[in-house]
């Protein structure tokens, strides 16, 4: 469809308007951390911060740990990511590519658990990791354990996959299974690799939403040194009310991570992102 | 034959055995949590003392409790605010972007910023903009109008946390419209050109169907969020004022830090029960197209 140039000018300034509400608030985040406590709310706003100070980058990582909070959502996020991709693929594969009894009844079983909101399981899950960590105190709560474990899998993961690995041919896993690879061998040699795009996928899903949860992190730690990123920002920005310079370096430094991977990944992160939503109907 | 069988029986092991992380982790960490969230919300249970059953008691309890029926209606307009307007921002700025190539992909990657951050990440951003003297406010002095303590009155602090929740969903919403639109074929739009339609028909009549899956899917996902609002709320008003900004979820937690734990489990079970239903006939939605 092609419209008059006046059409498209509005329409430009329009979107141009639009991603400016987009951007400005980060920005003005940005702008904010690098400004002395007493001119946060100066009037007029400056969004050049003058004087600029590094000093709230210094508090967030000196008097607040963000590095130690940062590490643990590595941490967190990393092994999560990692565990999702192996074991969803793994089952994903099983779902759809092998035949054994009750194969379909019990994948319908665990779609069914998609409908129940974390919020159910929430604080049994809580007791449970209370009585880990007393019979097994590197487990359960307040350990990385107890961050990792109740997502090590999911079954969105494995419902993607499966729809991903159905297009593999057949025939190619027949042929290495006469060649006499284990079914193990055939899915190290032969679907691993070629899952990779669907593994990618799946990896970015994981990787938000692990990076950015914050529920269960707020739950099952309660000693600052197991806080992750989002979880140390919050208590923050509830606490402290008057420095928002040192709230908005916490800020930066929370955001930032992901949005340089999302901007050096941009294209695999929106195809990846909107390949469930488009392709399902299509 | 023997040997045929004896493949089939490798296949069946081989996929129990793959399947058996994922089954050993969901009984563990979901089915079992959720029958024992089950049983506590039938008892009076504050995590020390053994719990003591007692029905249905805690459910009569939680719906009749004006904090939780405050945290209801909160949470109701929160998804019907948020789902009224959000989606349609998007499929506006995609069908904008689906004309407009030369920019396109500057303003998709603008767009799509605040859905890669948290949402304690947006809520902070947010309760600086939203402060007394903050830049909101500011702006408005530059137009001379009145300041306002958007999140500290009542009347102003739910739909300003809603808004956040917009902001935050709208690249999401607009990316994935955008990707449903580029997925309608050309042709459709050309039969429709030569049939004599205008751009309201071929708007309601190619692009609507086309994209509908999408827009399930698209509400789908915004509707169970918008459920389980919390994290916001956590950060930028705690559930104030006056409960004007308590949620399903925050109620749920409140209950929690207070040990209410059967009561809790009450609200999550009601949540669970809501979700499973809207789930349902959003499922018949997405069927009943043809």
């Amino acid at each position: 469809m092609r419209s008059r140039p006046r059409n498209r000018i509005a329409k430009s300034g329009f979107l141009l308007a639009a991603s400016l509400l987009m951007v400005v608030p980060f920005l003005w985040a940005l702008s904010t951390s690098f400004k002395l406590p007493g001119d946060v709310f100066a009037y007029p706003p400056r969004f050049l911060p003058d004087p600029f100070t590094t000093g709230n980058y210094l508090n967030v990582t000196t008097l607040i740990p963000f590095p130690r909070y940062f590490i643990n959502s590595t941490i967190v996020t990393g092994t999560i990511v990692i565990l999702n991709v192996i074991f969803g693929t793994a089952a994903a594969y099983a779902f759809a590519k092998l035949r054994f009894p009750g194969r379909d009844a019990i994948f319908f079983l665990l779609l069914l658990t998609l409908m129940v909101p974390f919020q159910v399981n929430l604080i049994p899950l809580y007791k449970m990791m209370v009585e880990l960590h007393k019979a097994i105190p590197p487990l359960g709560a307040d350990t990385y354990f107890g961050l990792i474990a109740p997502s090590a899998v999911s079954v969105f993961g494995i419902f993607l996959m499966r729809g991903f690995l159905r297009s593999i041919p057949d025939e190619i896993l027949e042929s290495a299974r006469i060649d006499g690879a284990s079914e193990l061998r055939v899915l190290r040699s032969i679907v691993f690799p070629l899952a990779v795009p669907g593994m990618a996928t799946l990896a970015i899903f994981t990787f938000l939403g692990a990076w950015n949860d914050f529920l269960w992190p707020l739950v099952v730690t309660n000693s600052d040194t197991m806080r992750t990123l989002p979880l140390g920002l919050a208590l923050l920005a509830r606490r402290n009310t008057s420095d928002w310079g040192t709230t908005m370096a916490g800020t930066i430094v929370t955001a930032a991570p992901m949005i340089i991977v999302f901007l050096l990944m941009q294209r695999r992160f929106i195809e990846g992102l909107t390949a469930g939503a488009v392709k399902d109907g299509g | 034959m023997i040997a045929s069988i004896a493949r089939r029986f490798r296949g069946a092991s081989a996929g129990y055995l793959l399947i058996a992380p994922v089954l050993v982790a969901t009984v563990v960490f979901l089915v079992i949590p959720m029958v024992v969230s089950g049983y506590w919300s039938l008892t009076h249970y504050n995590g020390i003392k053994p719990p003591q059953f007692v029905g249905l008691q805690n459910y009569l309890d939680v719906l009749s409790n004006p904090r939780f029926q405050r945290a209801f209606q909160n949470t109701i307009f929160f998804v019907v605010m948020g789902m009224g307007i959000g989606p349609l921002l998007g499929l506006g700025s995609a069908i904008l972007l689906n004309d407009n190539l030369r920019l396109r992909a500057l303003f998709r990657t603008s767009f799509f910023l605040p859905t890669m951050t948290s949402l304690i990440v947006v809520a902070t951003i947010w309760k600086l903009m939203y402060a007394d003297n903050g830049i909101i406010n500011a702006v408005a002095a530059f137009f001379s109008l009145p300041g306002h303590p958007w999140l500290t009155d009542p009347t102003t602090a739910l739909p300003a946390v809603v808004v956040t929740a917009i902001w935050q969903g709208f690249g999401f919403e607009t990316v994935v419209f955008l990707a449903a639109l580029q997925a309608v074929p050309k042709e459709y739009y050309e039969a429709a050109t030569m049939d004599g339609a205008g751009p309201w028909a071929k708007f309601r009549w190619v692009t609507l169907p086309g994209i509908r899956p999408t827009i399930v899917f698209v509400y789908v996902i915004g509707i169970i969020g918008s459920f389980q609002t919390f994290d916001q709320v956590f950060v930028m008003t705690n559930g104030g004022p006056i409960q004007a900004t308590r949620t399903i979820v925050f109620d749920l937690v409140d209950r929690f830090n207070k040990l209410d734990i059967g009561g809790a489990s009450a609200v999550a079970y009601i949540l669970l029960v809501f979700l499973a239903v809207l789930s349902y006939v959003q499922l018949r939605l997405g069927e009943s197209r043809d």
